[in-house]
């Protein structure tokens, strides 16, 4: 669960009053599990920032960040960005231009992950993994896999950066055990004893059943082996079913903003199939009402830094644009008064 | 030995060193995009540490990887000046630049009793540098010896280099100089990404000034003035004649840029060019240099206009 607790942001403080611009006022705000919420209003009316603010790429003034019951706030961009896939507005951010699609893939494969100076980058067997994912875009991007990203069309960029965003290598025990400590919202010591205790416990029976396949005498080395294998899945799903945390959250910042409608919609599309696949956490910023009314289970409307509207399920799919505008002008009207 | 001969072997004790030092330019210039301006900096700390240790009998391979971490920690100052102090980039390199000149006559009056400070030191024709401890035989051969270990240094460099940028944080450094914000967002340390390559770059110029020193022998606070733009130019000269392709066909184009670029020089000093202007020399270089590229796109569209007007007629 992502929780904003009475977050402030205000931008160009510098003692002269007129300079400041509020972008978010003491804004509370609650995300369950598999929600996909739209985000729409005006320009500076605070939605942005209030997905970078979740990210970590600004800092709010006061309040507070959350994830699952934990306070994040203070935990830089880089090492939260295991769990959240950002997709921005411009599709120049995203993507490096400059190294070729299996490259940038590899870079988001490895979102999590301590960058090793000896390990190679390039690994063959991720290369497969991308192009059946590439291969479910329909795009056409997996023949195209040596290719600057620079070269490709901004769609094609687009579409590239929400594979990046939603794709990530499994992680290791090791950092299960980082992320678990940080992020699961315990205290940090119970977190750790928690993670060992489940740990030894698992591996000890791992570790009884290898020695008993290894002294059972009637079974030939094949079968040894696989059965060993089994074993080791069996391990390996019970710790990460348990202490694995990273269902990843989408933060979409009007992502298809500078693309052009046709392909707009199909990277809408896209995005919708992917969010519905993997039951993603979605955050979704647009400009356009229908888009917001069109996709998600719930729309949050933001005026002045303020949420105005908070709408979900069945109240939501009632709305139309003609509603949404006419909350904006009465918004309007109420701040100018 | 022939006169030939000579003239290839200077180019190649001259060039080979800036092939490093265009290397560790190209790491910042190129993948971090960082204008660094301390390269100057690390190349004469990088000599001096050298020079001056050798004078005091120090090991010369030992005075040597000296050479190279000086060179590293000026690249260290810069990226604190850069990312701790949020100096910007161009700023940062210029401040460390600046007190290198004071810190190299430090260095240098280590090997001065009476006064703390001096500006040059020359060698001991007795002092061992990395090239003189295997000079053997007939003393002809010696800048053949000297040319060799050069290149074995050069090419294991170029190599450990390439290798290193197709590791995962090799990559992680990439990305960060090619987007900052989608480093971060891909969970990059961009920080310390940017400090490991500023790192990575100076200690590759101070291990250049070192072996560009040894190979004279002496070591002044005013050694390294020009070689920025030396090394600029090789990066230029390197990517308009041999390409910039993929990573590995930028190596190479940046070590043989610089022999270019010395082959260019050489010969035009050979050929007359006075000596005393040879700033202007390189000034006239590199603007050539800059504008390949726009000669190579005007002669591209020229070629395309000639096809379409045949197509046309």
């Amino acid at each position: 669960m992502l929780e904003l607790v009475n977050v402030t942001k205000t931008f160009n403080i510098s003692g002269n009053k007129e300079d400041e611009r509020t972008a978010l006022d003491n804004v509370t705000l609650q995300i369950e599990p598999g929600e996909f919420v739209t985000i729409i209003g005006g320009n500076g009316s605070g939605k942005s920032t209030t997905l970078n603010i979740v990210a970590g790429s600004l800092t709010p003034d006061s309040g507070k960040v959350l994830l699952n019951g934990r306070d994040v706030t203070k935990i830089p961009e880089y090492k939260r960005a295991a769990y959240f896939g950002r997709v921005f507005q411009d599709p120049m951010k995203g993507t490096a231009g400059d190294m070729s699609v299996l490259e940038n893939l590899e870079v988001a494969y490895l979102r999590g992950w301590t960058h090793s100076a000896i390990r190679w980058g390039f690994k063959e067997k991720d290369k497969k993994i991308f192009i059946e994912e590439l291969k479910r875009f329909g795009l056409g991007l997996e023949d195209r896999l040596n290719q600057k990203v620079g070269v490709m069309s901004g769609g094609q960029r687009q579409a590239l950066t929400l594979l990046m965003a939603t794709i990530r290598n499994r992680p290791t025990f090791k950092m299960m055990k980082r992320d678990y400590v940080l992020f699961s919202g315990l205290d940090e010591n119970v977190a750790r004893k928690e993670f060992e205790d489940e740990y030894n416990l698992r591996k000890g029976e791992y570790d009884k059943k290898v020695s008993d396949i290894k002294n059972d005498s009637s079974l030939s080395k094949i079968d040894k082996k696989e059965k060993i294998n089994v074993a080791y899945q069996e391990f390996d799903s019970a710790i990460r079913n348990k202490f694995d945390l990273t269902k990843q959250i989408l933060l979409l910042d009007e992502h298809t903003a500078a693309l052009d409608p046709k392909t707009a919609k199909k990277v809408l599309e896209l995005t919708d199939k992917i969010v519905h696949e993997n039951q993603m956490t979605t955050l979704m910023v647009t400009h356009n009402m229908k888009d917001a009314l069109t996709y998600g289970n719930r729309l949050i409307m933001f005026h002045l830094g303020h949420i105005i509207l908070d709408v979900k399920g069945e109240e939501k799919k009632k709305l139309t644009v003609d509603d949404l505008l006419k909350m904006f002008e009465e918004a309007d009207k109420k701040a100018e008064n | 030995m022939p006169y030939i001969v000579s003239v290839i072997l200077n180019i190649l004790t001259s060039g080979l060193p800036c092939c490093l030092l265009a290397l560790g330019i190209f790491l910042t210039y190129r993948l971090l995009d960082f204008a660094d301006l301390t390269a100057e900096g690390s190349f004469l700390i990088g000599g001096s540490f050298a020079i001056a240790l050798i004078r005091l009998q120090v090991d010369p391979f030992l005075a040597t990887l000296v050479g190279t971490i000086g060179g590293g920690l000026c690249g260290y100052l810069t990226s604190v000046f850069y990312t701790k102090l949020r100096i910007p980039k161009l700023l940062s390199g210029i401040i460390t630049m600046t007190l290198t000149a004071s810190l190299s006559m430090l260095i240098l009056g280590l090997t001065k009793g009476s006064s703390p400070f001096t500006n040059n030191v020359t060698l001991d024709p007795a002092d061992y540098t990395i090239y003189s401890v295997f000079y053997y035989g007939d003393p002809i051969y010696r800048p053949l010896i000297k040319t060799g270990i050069m290149l074995v240094v050069v090419i294991i460099v170029f190599i450990a280099i390439y290798f290193f940028f197709g590791t995962e944080y090799g990559m992680a450094i990439r990305a960060t100089g090619m987007n900052e914000e989608m480093g971060r967002a891909q969970g990059i340390n961009t920080k310390r990404a940017s400090i490991v390559a500023l790192v990575l770059s100076n200690s590759l110029i101070g291990l250049a000034g070192a072996m560009f020193c040894q190979d004279l022998r002496s070591c002044d606070i005013k050694v390294s003035s020009g070689f920025l733009v030396i090394g600029l130019a090789s990066i230029l000269i390197g990517e308009s004649i041999f390409g910039k392709r993929t990573f590995k066909n930028r190596l190479i184009s940046i070590g043989l840029g610089a022999i270019v670029y010395f082959i260019i020089v050489t010969v035009a000093i050979e050929l007359g060019f006075p000596t005393q202007l040879k700033n202007l020399l390189y000034a006239v270089l590199i603007t050539i240099a800059l504008s390949i590229p726009l000669v190579q796109t005007l002669i591209k569209e020229a070629k395309k206009r000639k096809e379409n007007n045949k197509c046309l007629s």
